[in-house]
């Protein structure tokens, strides 16, 4: 059985190097079973399982339209890129616009975050990296450079009636916290009209499953976050999907404090006693990926969180 | 304790049902929506923050009416979430317009109603009348404003000009629309008022008169007022509902000042004309319901229903079906369409008064939109996304054709002398239309 690769699981900051996808797809046998279509997007591995009694040609086929959803949405909302939608809404900051209906679709659910979450979730909170470099140093920020940052920062501040959006000056939008889990959902769409045998899809470590396949249920990995990073679990997964939040790797220690990177975008500074990772299993990728970021932003009362709300998860301090 | 713990569970499992329900809306919206396609990034000019909808339709009725109509919508966007649109409309109509008398044995003449000897026309035996002058253009100029007055509540108020040789109308309106429910279940009401000003050639003829005496006043008005109450709903990701309930009454002079009645002898001759007379009131219900439902990313599917009834006497039902099958790179469509109508008469609709018959009802007119009818509408649309245009996300340029066809169900008994004449022609039309929005 597959044991899925977490081993480059990204925070969605990273990539700022790769402004052109790689479009560039292969196919490689996994055990005795399975075939992965494999690719890069959104600055992780990503791949396609599908039983190894698929032809090869269908495979890239099938790969090639999960592949280009992938890009597709990338290309689309990508920060990076100077001709995707969220650099036209930075553009056009103090203006009225009126978006398409998918972006519209995307910040009606920023708006619904937002709201449930009581302000935690929020979609503007990107500028505080302009303050916060998590490089593993000691160099915190000054409380006046975060503070400078916080008007920039609230998604009350920005006037939406879809599909109309006014960005006022100095602020961003970012979806990069939900576009990788929303890429997922839309590829395994478009996978699933046109694929009857199961199939696995994962961004990485962001999957999505239809059902099992005929030897057994797949088998996921999550990695342990810390120096030796090797698969501590296996979890067996019928159908479904599961999203990871959090990274190890990204933190700051000054004074035996450690400053993990998750912030809080109502007072700019990190969530102490956050986990490192939490992993959640929901009917969609989207819907699991919200939850573990929400997880990720109660902190200390993340366990109870994830209890609370009756999820399945793996968490770990 | 105890309670406090089962309420904060209560709430989370609640927030949990929300946080579902916002990625289903999410999701929902992109498989109900299939592909969104690319988009272009904005290069000022003109037409940014402007959406323009013109289309140019040419309708042909087979031997009678045809028709060019061009038509533009443009929508401007404000800061405050403010909207504004234009449509305006302009209409050429020319050709043979049924007249209301009947078909004949005998050749039957007509003045024209501005009475120019020059325009009288003849119309042959077993042919049915029609006034061959037939012209009219019509401008309509339309717009509305559409203010957020908080999150959920929006208002707005519109007004409606349309101006032709003998026909002034002023339409406004007013609605506000609520979300609530998460924003899936939008409720509506609205209403307006309209204003017409009928001035006809050579005058108002007095209703009921006698088409040879001419007897005509100035200038003629007539008004009314509307209704509407409307909720949309959410069902499920892939379902969405409109039902509307609405209400009009109209007061004044409701007579087509062109149409006339023949009168009959017991042996089927025409022994003359009146023009047409309709009560000066008439208040009409209708509930509209429509289904849109999308089945999987590249078939969409809806279906509305429209019921009607007025004190006329007037009921009518439509169902219209359409299908929408996208092409596998979504850049392309075609949409077939079924219509299918059916209508009663209105109780003093009569196709030809008979001389020697007692009224019972000072009422009556031949106008074969009146009578009692059924209509199948087939149209087949398609159309082709293109690069967007001014900071537009994309353009889209499409081509729709119509055939309509009008069967009569009219069941009065003929004088034998009438019969084997086609008194109740039916109605075949064409529409072509190219759409250009962008």
């Amino acid at each position: 059985m597959a044991v899925l690769d977490h081993e480059r699981q990204r925070d969605k900051v990273a990539g700022e190097a790769s402004n052109a996808p790689d479009e560039a797809l292969s196919v490689e046998a996994r055990g005795e079973n399975l075939l992965a279509i494999c690719f890069t997007a959104m600055a992780s591995p990503c791949e396609v399982l599908l039983p190894s009694t698929t032809a090869p040609a269908a495979a890239l086929e099938l790969g090639a339209v999960v592949a280009q959803e992938a890009w597709r949405v990338e290309k689309k909302f990508s920060r990076y890129r100077s001709d995707s939608v969220t650099a036209w809404i930075h553009e056009n900051r103090g203006t009225a616009i009126e978006v398409d209906r998918e972006t519209a679709s995307l910040i009606d659910f920023a708006c619904r975050c937002f709201e449930l979450s009581g302000g935690l979730f929020d979609v503007t909170s990107g500028v505080l990296r302009y303050a916060w470099k998590f490089d593993g140093s000691d160099r915190i920020p000054e409380p006046a450079a975060v503070e400078r940052l916080l008007p920039r920062v609230g998604f009350k501040k920005l006037q939406w009636r879809s599909p109309r959006l006014l960005l006022p000056d100095g602020m961003e939008l970012d979806f990069g916290g939900i576009g990788k889990e929303y890429a997922v959902d839309r590829a395994y769409d478009s996978l699933a009209v046109r694929c009857s045998d199961p199939f696995l899809i994962n961004f990485g470590g962001d999957l999505r499953a239809n059902r099992p396949p005929p030897h057994g249920p797949w088998q996921v990995g999550i990695e342990r976050p810390d120096t030796d990073r090797r698969a501590t679990m296996i979890l067996d997964l019928q159908h479904g999907a599961l999203a990871t939040s959090g990274d190890s790797r990204r933190f700051l220690l000054k004074d035996g404090v450690r400053y993990g990177h998750i912030l809080d975008p109502r007072t700019g500074w990190p969530i102490p006693d956050s986990p490192r990772s939490v992993t959640v299993a929901a009917s969609s990728c989207t819907e699991a990926g919200l939850l573990s970021t929400l997880a990720l932003l109660q902190g200390a009362r993340a366990r109870e969180f994830l209890e609370e709300h009756g999820v399945r998860y793996w968490l770990l301090q | 304790m105890q309670l406090r713990f089962e309420t904060r569970r209560a709430k989370a499992a609640d927030t949990r049902r929300q946080l579902m329900a916002a990625s289903c809306a999410l999701l929902g919206a992109a498989a109900a929506r299939g592909e969104e396609a690319r988009m272009a990034p904005a290069d000022s000019g003109l037409l940014e923050d402007w959406s323009v909808d013109s289309a140019l339709a040419y309708y042909h009725e087979d031997g009678r009416i045809q028709a060019i109509e061009p038509v533009v919508n443009i929508a401007k966007l404000f800061a405050d979430g403010q909207a504004l649109n234009f449509n305006v409309t302009f209409d050429s109509l020319t050709g043979s317009s049924p007249n209301g008398a009947l078909t004949s044995r005998s050749a039957q003449t007509f003045a024209s109603p501005s009475g120019k000897s020059s325009h009288a026309y003849t119309t042959a035996p077993g042919q049915l009348p029609v006034d061959p002058h037939y012209q009219d253009d019509r401008i309509a100029v339309a717009g509305t404003w559409a203010l957020p007055l908080t999150r959920v509540d929006q208002l707005s108020v519109g007004a409606k000009l349309s101006d032709e040789h003998d026909f002034f109308s002023v339409t406004v309106d007013a609605s506000i629309a609520h979300d609530f429910n998460e924003k899936n279940t939008t409720l509506s009401f609205g209403i307006s008022e309209e204003f017409d000003s009928l001035q006809p050639i050579g005058g108002a003829p007095v209703a009921g008169s006698d088409y040879a005496l001419f007897e005509k006043t100035g200038h003629k008005s007539k008004n009314g007022v509307g209704a509407l109450l409307g909720v949309t709903q959410v069902v499920t990701r892939n379902w969405l509902f409109e039902f509307n309930l609405s209400v009009d009454r109209f007061k004044g002079y409701l007579n087509d000042p062109y149409k006339i009645t023949s009168i009959i002898d017991s042996a089927g001759n025409t022994t003359g004309y009146e023009f047409e007379s309709r009560p000066d009131q008439r208040t009409r219900k209708s509930a509209y319901w429509e289904n849109r439902v999308a089945l999987g990313r590249q078939i969409s599917t809806g279906l509305a229903l429209r019921y009607m009834r007025d004190d006329w006497g007037v009921r009518s039902d439509t169902a219209q079906l359409h299908l929408r099958w996208s092409f596998s790179n979504l850049d392309r469509y075609v949409e077939p369409t079924f219509r299918w109508y059916r209508q009663t008469a209105a109780n003093f609709y009569t196709p030809f008064i008979l001389s020697t018959e007692t009224r019972n009802t000072p009422y009556e007119a031949s106008d074969s939109r009146l009578g009692a009818f059924h209509a199948l509408t087939y149209g087949l649309k398609y159309a082709q996304k293109l690069p967007g245009l001014g900071g537009r996300e994309e353009s889209e340029l499409s081509l729709r054709v119509e055939y309509y066809q009008q069967t009569f169900d009219e069941r009065t008994a003929t004088p034998a002398a009438l019969q084997g004449l086609d008194l109740y022609p039916g109605l075949k039309a064409v529409l072509v239309q190219v759409g250009w929005r962008f």
